[in-house]
This record gives C-alpha cells, sequence and structure tokens, in this order.
C-alpha cells in the first residue's frame, strides 16, 4: 500500500512554477489524473452494481459510532460517490518548494512500513528479501541478508550506544579527535573509551601505522552478534574473519537515515534485549538512543568486493 | 490444516498482500507537485481498495458479503481473515492476482508519461 504520506519525489517543482509544457500539452499530473479518475469511476460503479445489495446493508446497519477511526476512509469509499480531489491550493502556503520541504526519506519510510512487522523480531525470509530489494533500490547498493553463505542472527533489531575504541596503543579521549578540543570532540567525546579493545584489536598496530581508513572504521563501526550467527561456533576463525570489518547498510525504518558502517566488535550479550551496537558517531546520525527509548534498525550486508563504497552517511539515489 | 492468521500490520487487511512501493517511486520520478502527488497516490489508493473489495465481494454469498463488509468497516483485520480463510480457497492469491493486475495498468499509465528530466528544487 500506498498512502498520503508517500509524497516526496526526486524531481519536483513548485506548486506555483509555471507549466512548462505548451497549452496544447497535457502535464504528467493531468495526463495521469484524467485516466485514473475515469478507472476510479469505473471501479466505483461496477462495485456498487454488483454489490449493491450488501453495501446498502452495512450502510443502513452501523452506526458511524460504531467505526473505528481507520476504517473510515474505507466505508467512505464504499458508501459515497466521492472521488479523492486535489487538495485546495489555499490549504498550502502559496510558495511551498515541495522538495525542499518534504524529505526524501518519506519514500523509504512508507515503503518499509509496508514490509516491516509491528513488533521488533527476526524477519521472515520473504520479508528480509522484501526489506533488501527496497533498500537495494532506494540507496544503489548490492545488499544481502546472507554473504558468501553467512548471515547474522537478525536483520532487524534494536540498537544500543557504544563507545570509542581505542584504534591504536596509546589511543585515548585526549587523542581520539582532532582537533582534540570543539568539534567532534564537543559532540561525541562524552561517550568515553570502552574499557576494552574491539573484537578485533587495534585497528592499528601503532599511531604511526594508522591511517584515514582505520579511522572511518573505529568512527563509523557498529557491534553485531556474531557469536549467534548461524555456524558460527564450528567455525569461529572463518567465521570472525568473514565479519572482521565487513560493510553494512543500517537504516533507521522510522526515518529513513542510513549510514555505511564496519563491523567493528562483537555484542551486545543477549540480556541486554538489544541485539547490536553502534558507535557514537553511527547513532547521531540515524537519530537512535539508548535505554528506554531504544528504537530498532535494518542492517544488511552490503556486496563490495573492490571497497569502493565510502562509510558513512549516505543519501537516497 | 486451518490456515494460520497473516498478520496485517497495514492500514487495510490486504496491506501486506498487495505492494504498491513501486508505483509511489514511479511517481517519485516524475514532474509533480506536492498537491498532484498527494492527488495521485489518492487515486491509487481508491483504485486499489476498489478493486479489493470488488475481488473479495465476488467470492462471497450475499450474507457472507455483509459479515465481511462489517468487519472492514470496523477494522476487524483477524475477523476478515477468519471469515475468508473459511469462506475462500487461495484468497490471498486471489486479492494478489486483482491487485498486480491493477499494478500492471498504473504502471503502464505511468509509462507513457514524460518523466522531466532536470531536477528543479
Amino acid at each position: 500500500m500506498i498512502h498520503v504520506g508517500a509524497v516526496a519525489g526526486k524531481n519536483t517543482r513548485s506548486v506555483t512554477e509555471p507549466n512548462m509544457n505548451t497549452a496544447n500539452k497535457k502535464t504528467p499530473y493531468e495526463h495521469l489524473k484524467e485516466k485514473w479518475l475515469d478507472r476510479h469511476k469505473n471501479l466505483q460503479e461496477k462495485l456498487r452494481a454488483k454489490h449493491k445489495e450488501s453495501l446498502e446493508w452495512v450502510t443502513k446497519n452501523l452506526a458511524p459510532k460504531q467505526l473505528a477511526v481507520g476504517s473510515l476512509g474505507s466505508l467512505l469509499l464504499l458508501t459515497s460517490p466521492g472521488i479523492p480531489v486535489l487538495p485546495s491550493a489555499h490549504l498550502l502556503p502559496a510558495t511551498q518548494e515541495v522538495s525542499n520541504t518534504i524529505s526524501k526519506n518519506a519514500f523509504v519510510v512508507t515503503d518499509l512500513s509496508h514490509i516491516l512487522p509491528n513488533e521488533v523480531r527476526p524477519l521472515t525470509s520473504d520479508e528480509e528479501e522484501k526489506v533488501v530489494q527496497v533498500l537495494s533500490r532506494d540507496f544503489g547498493f548490492t545488499l544481502a541478508a546472507e554473504l558468501e553463505g553467512k548471515r547474522l542472527n537478525r536483520s532487524y533489531g534494536f540498537i544500543g550506544q557504544e563507545q570509542h575504541l581505542a584504534r591504536y596503543p596509546g589511543d585515548t579521549i585526549a587523542t581520539h579527535f582532532d582537533p582534540p578540543a570543539g568539534g567532534d570532540a564537543q559532540k561525541y567525546a562524552s561517550e568515553g573509551m570502552a574499557p576494552g579493545l574491539g573484537a578485533w584489536g587495534y585497528f592499528a598496530q601503532s599511531k604511526e601505522q594508522f591511517t584515514e581508513k582505520d579511522k572511518m572504521r573505529e568512527t563509523y563501526y557498529i557491534a553485531v552478534q556474531t557469536f549467534l550467527a548461524p555456524g558460527f561456533l564450528d567455525h569461529v576463525k572463518e567465521y570472525g574473519d568473514f565479519f572482521k570489518y565487513r560493510k553494512m547498510l543500517v537504516v533507521n525504518p522510522n526515518n529513513g537515515n542510513a549510514i555505511v558502517a564496519v563491523i567493528g566488535d562483537a555484542g551486545p550479550g543477549e540480556s541486554t534485549g538489544k541485539h547490536l551496537g553502534g558507535s557514537p558517531e553511527v547513532m547521531r546520525h540515524l537519530e537512535r538512543v539508548d535505554g528506554s527509548f531504544k528504537g530498532p534498525v535494518l542492517y544488511f550486508f552490503i556486496d563490495d568486493p573492490h571497497d569502493t563504497i565510502p562509510l558513512g552517511p549516505v543519501q537516497l539515489q | 490444516m486451518k490456515k494460520p492468521i497473516r498478520k496485517t500490520q497495514g492500514k487495510h487487511f490486504y496491506s501486506h498482500i498487495v505492494d504498491t512501493s513501486s508505483i509511489s517511486l514511479s511517481l517519485g520520478d516524475m514532474a509533480l507537485s506536492q498537491v498532484e502527488r498527494i492527488h495521485l497516490v489518492s487515486l491509487v489508493e481508491s483504485q486499489l481498495h476498489h478493486t479489493v473489495l470488488d475481488a473479495v465481494l465476488s467470492e462471497l454469498s450475499e450474507e457472507d458479503k455483509k459479515i465481511f463488509l462489517k468487519h472492514v468497516a470496523l477494522s476487524a483485520h483477524d475477523k476478515v481473515w477468519e471469515l475468508l480463510y473459511k469462506k475462500v480457497e487461495n484468497i490471498e492469491e486471489k486479492i494478489q492476482k486483482a491487485g498486480e493486475a491493477l499494478k500492471k495498468q498504473l504502471h503502464d499509465d505511468m509509462k507513457g508519461v514524460h518523466k522531466k528530466t532536470k531536477t528543479i528544487s
């Protein structure tokens, strides 16, 4: 299903923008409106003609108060001859610039809302397939719940807040940000450093060997429950190598915010009620928080064999 | 064997069967104002609603039609599915087929429309 919330477009123009088509040429809107109004009218007439008795019965026998709020539209569609009409122009600001006021993310949020279950649980393979289709199409990546025969225990779960990881021996909160004060330090230093190292140790063996790539990996890392992956315990080394710095797309299905991250740690424990963790930078971009207001994210492997996809926030295509 | 009643998290009882995200994405590629897009989206939704209702009602007796419509009007999705599984063979496939046929028509309609190539925002 799609709904009125699904109105963000890739190419949009202002309501008041002059039509560039000539007077004799129909705009895309006029073309579709004419066709779809005709078809709508035909469908409505056909429905009334075929099922007149039962439609009249439900109209007479159901008091308006009995109707669930969400069903009013359904009943009105059944019982009224009305056809959805163009909203009055005066209901909208006269100079509204469509694409500036409505986020493109509305589309991905709407699409996902029709696939995801109400509760946060592991997705079925059918649901995973549909989500992968939507995200691959919208973000332009090749995504998969399973890659090289390996998958995580789930692809939809609650994300919790992780701390910064030591990137090389001697890395502390004082050396973690450049510059050490202001900027990112001001935003992210308060989360502190994790007391231990990530699952794969330091990102670089020394400060001298530390590269921009290492820096990005720690900045945009997630911790996933590698130890719960099917088959992990039988092939610990093989699975560990596979998961190490594996790129994943992480998406907040409630706002469409997405980020390319790497698996930089293993966790959280099963008892926490959370299913993965995000670095302070990942969490901020996704607009997710820990604790009682924790929320779910989707996370899928990115098939990027040549390592061409940069880490960090991504926009819809 | 009794079929499990599928979880219906959408706003209509068939929301989990007919996925129209491809239509919303195609509309997103077109040069439409916000008001125009909202109107077209509402037209798609109402066409689909009528199509699905017709597909279902055509499979039911007069008495069952009334029960079904009552459940729909009250948004009692579980009861809708309980009734449909009991009364109609392969109802999900039938709804899906009707929805897919409409979607094909809608996509064909959109194919004929000139797509704007330059972004203005």
